[in-house]
């Protein structure tokens, strides 16, 4: 089977007593094994709900969510469905429960109940994965917060999951640290051929995506390359989004009269396409 | 311009007497002139809130003091009090903080606990409602019917509503979508001008800060490396990223561009001044051609 997800017609509401909330709306959408994608939305456009119905936290109010062809409404399935989609979670505190690195990252192959040498070669081999070998034996909340959702990031992939979701990962890290995670998860998607659904509010860590999601209230209103979509200034505009600072700065350059492509989001692309358009080199 | 902050020779160890001795914050020293905004940036633990709790003495530093418009905060350890509502403190996540039955008391809890009451009360929370623009029917909500940027504006909303003089906000855009962001640093602007405060905010957002912030406070491991005018700061770039910072994505662009041609500027920081630039020499390169 190609595709590791299938989300199909879903809709999904929140209920209390006084008021019935669609956040969902006959959702479609299809995940590639091995595929890199970024989804991205204003709060409340329904992606985090979206994210927990990926691996069953969440069942559907109505249509169906099949994972690795298997619907996560299968209750004989549920410990599988959620071993083969693993989430990561904004708040690294609130994921990281032992008092040794090594041994929160065992913490899920040991309720897989495997034997003893293979949650250690598990957890060896996920350490490395994300570069945290070394700090094996550490205490988590002596390392930084990118230090520590990187080893939440290990706790997942110690589960050897197909798919990894990580719902705002970067959102409390400082820069470097949100450029950790950003490496680690490129990484795992190339080298180890993991899928990868990541939700963000950084327009930068899509750039190097497969594909690009954009949701509001409920639905997909955009879903194409990352060039495609950051091209689309009018409709990420309305959807409350920001434009990459170098999208925008092309597009303001072009509305000024230079000559000059704007499908560009890196920073090596626009300096090329500046240097270009205002003949830089020749100064 | 007169000095609302000045901060001399703070430093503050965790665990003394313990094998665990560390300096969260050592041997740091500035002053904030009134009416600047001043940013402190930092990588994660290099001891930003850790400083900004010191400032309405949620902390006590190991040595060293702090002074509010020349006076030690701790000159009359009963009086902190009043401190604490001359120096607003918004923590991170202020939202967490909401916890009474609607929204107009739980803006209210702060100033009332400055002795406000009656109609005195009502016109401050009235009064700061209608500057940050929170809708009337809002007010007899329970706060936890809101959505998540709607929580962090009556949070820090019930702040400002005190009225502090110095206000210090620790990541107030973090975790908030694009509109939710521009909502908050609106708010920020609009308090600032309306009651010609000082204003203090940590943030990991690098664009963000270069829109705001007059003076940047560059901490690393503890320590202060740099405090000076925000263009300044950032036409430091090799600095920044050894220290796990960065500059804005605009200014990158940039430094790039001087590497191919080194008469470019690289001390421009927002998008809008980077185009005036790049369209000036532009119209140099057409005329001369």
């Amino acid at each position: 089977m190609d595709n590791i997800i299938e989300v199909k017609d879903v809709t999904f509401k929140y209920c209390n007593s006084e008021v019935e909330k669609t956040v969902i709306k006959n959702f479609n959408i299809a995940f590639k094994r091995g595929s890199f994608t970024v989804i991205l939305g204003k709060n409340g456009s329904g992606k985090s709900t979206l994210a927990k119905l990926l691996n069953g936290l969440y069942k559907p109010d109505s249509g169906d969510v099949l994972v690795d062809g298997v619907n996560t409404k299968d209750e004989t399935s549920e410990i599988d469905i959620k071993r083969k989609v693993g989430m990561v979670f904004q708040n690294p505190d609130n994921q990281l429960i032992a008092s040794i690195v090594e041994e929160d990252v065992a913490f899920g192959p040991e309720n897989l109940g495997l034997e003893p040498e293979i949650i250690r070669e598990r957890v060896d081999t996920a350490l490395k994965s994300v570069g945290m070998s070394k700090f094996s034996k550490s205490t988590p909340h002596h390392l930084s917060g990118g230090q520590k959702q990187r080893i939440a990031i290990a706790g997942i992939l110690a589960m050897k999951p197909d798919c990894i979701v990580l719902d705002e990962p970067t959102a409390m890290l400082d820069p470097k640290g949100r450029a950790e995670i950003v490496k680690t998860v490129e990484k795992l998607n190339k080298e180890e051929n993991m899928t990868v659904i990541l939700i963000t509010h950084f327009m930068e860590e899509a750039q190097n995506a497969d594909r690009v999601v954009v949701m509001n209230e409920g639905s997909i209103v955009a879903d194409g390359t990352p060039k495609d979509v950051f091209c689309d200034i009018d409709l990420l505009k309305s959807v409350n989004l920001d434009v990459p600072q170098t999208t925008e700065l092309l597009h303001r350059l072009k509305n000024g009269g230079a000559n000059i492509k704007t499908n560009v989001i890196s920073i090596e692309e626009a300096d090329e396409a500046i240097a270009r358009a205002l003949h830089l080199e020749e100064i | 311009m007169s000095e609302v902050i000045s901060v001399k020779n703070l430093t503050y160890t965790y665990g003394g007497n313990t094998p665990f001795v560390n300096d969260a914050i050592s041997d740091i020293t500035f002053s904030i002139e009134s009416g600047e905004i001043i940013g402190i940036i930092g990588h994660t633990g290099s001891g930003k809130s850790t400083l900004v709790q010191h400032l309405n003495g949620l902390i006590k530093a190991t040595s060293g003091e702090v002074l509010y418009r020349g006076k030690n905060i701790w000159e009359n350890p009963k009086k902190i009090k009043d401190i604490r509502f001359k120096i607003g403190l918004v923590f991170q996540y202020p939202e967490y903080q909401l916890f009474e039955e609607t929204v107009f008391k739980d803006i209210a809890y702060g100033p009332s606990n400055m002795g406000l009451s009656g109609d005195e009360l009502n016109k401050r929370v009235f009064e700061i409602c209608s500057l940050l623009d929170i809708p009337n029917e809002y007010i007899e909500k329970s706060p936890f019917d809101l959505s998540g940027g709607e929580k962090r504006r009556v949070a820090i909303a019930g702040v400002m509503a005190m009225q502090p003089d110095v206000l210090v906000l620790d990541e107030p855009v973090a975790g908030l979508d694009p509109k939710g962001r521009a909502d908050v640093i609106k708010m920020i602007n609009a308090y600032r001008n309306t009651y010609n405060a000082t204003v203090i905010i940590i943030s990991h957002n690098m664009e963000d800060m270069a829109l705001l912030a007059d003076r940047l406070l560059v901490m690393n491991n503890g320590k202060a490396v740099c405090f000076d005018k925000t263009e300044k700061v950032f036409s430091n770039a090799d600095t920044l990223k050894s220290i796990g910072l960065n500059v804005p994505i605009v200014t990158s662009v940039l430094l790039k561009l001087k590497e191919k041609n080194p008469n470019i500027r690289a001390d421009i920081f927002t998008v809008d001044k980077a185009v005036e630039y790049l369209l000036g020499i532009k119209a140099e390169g057409d005329k001369n051609a």
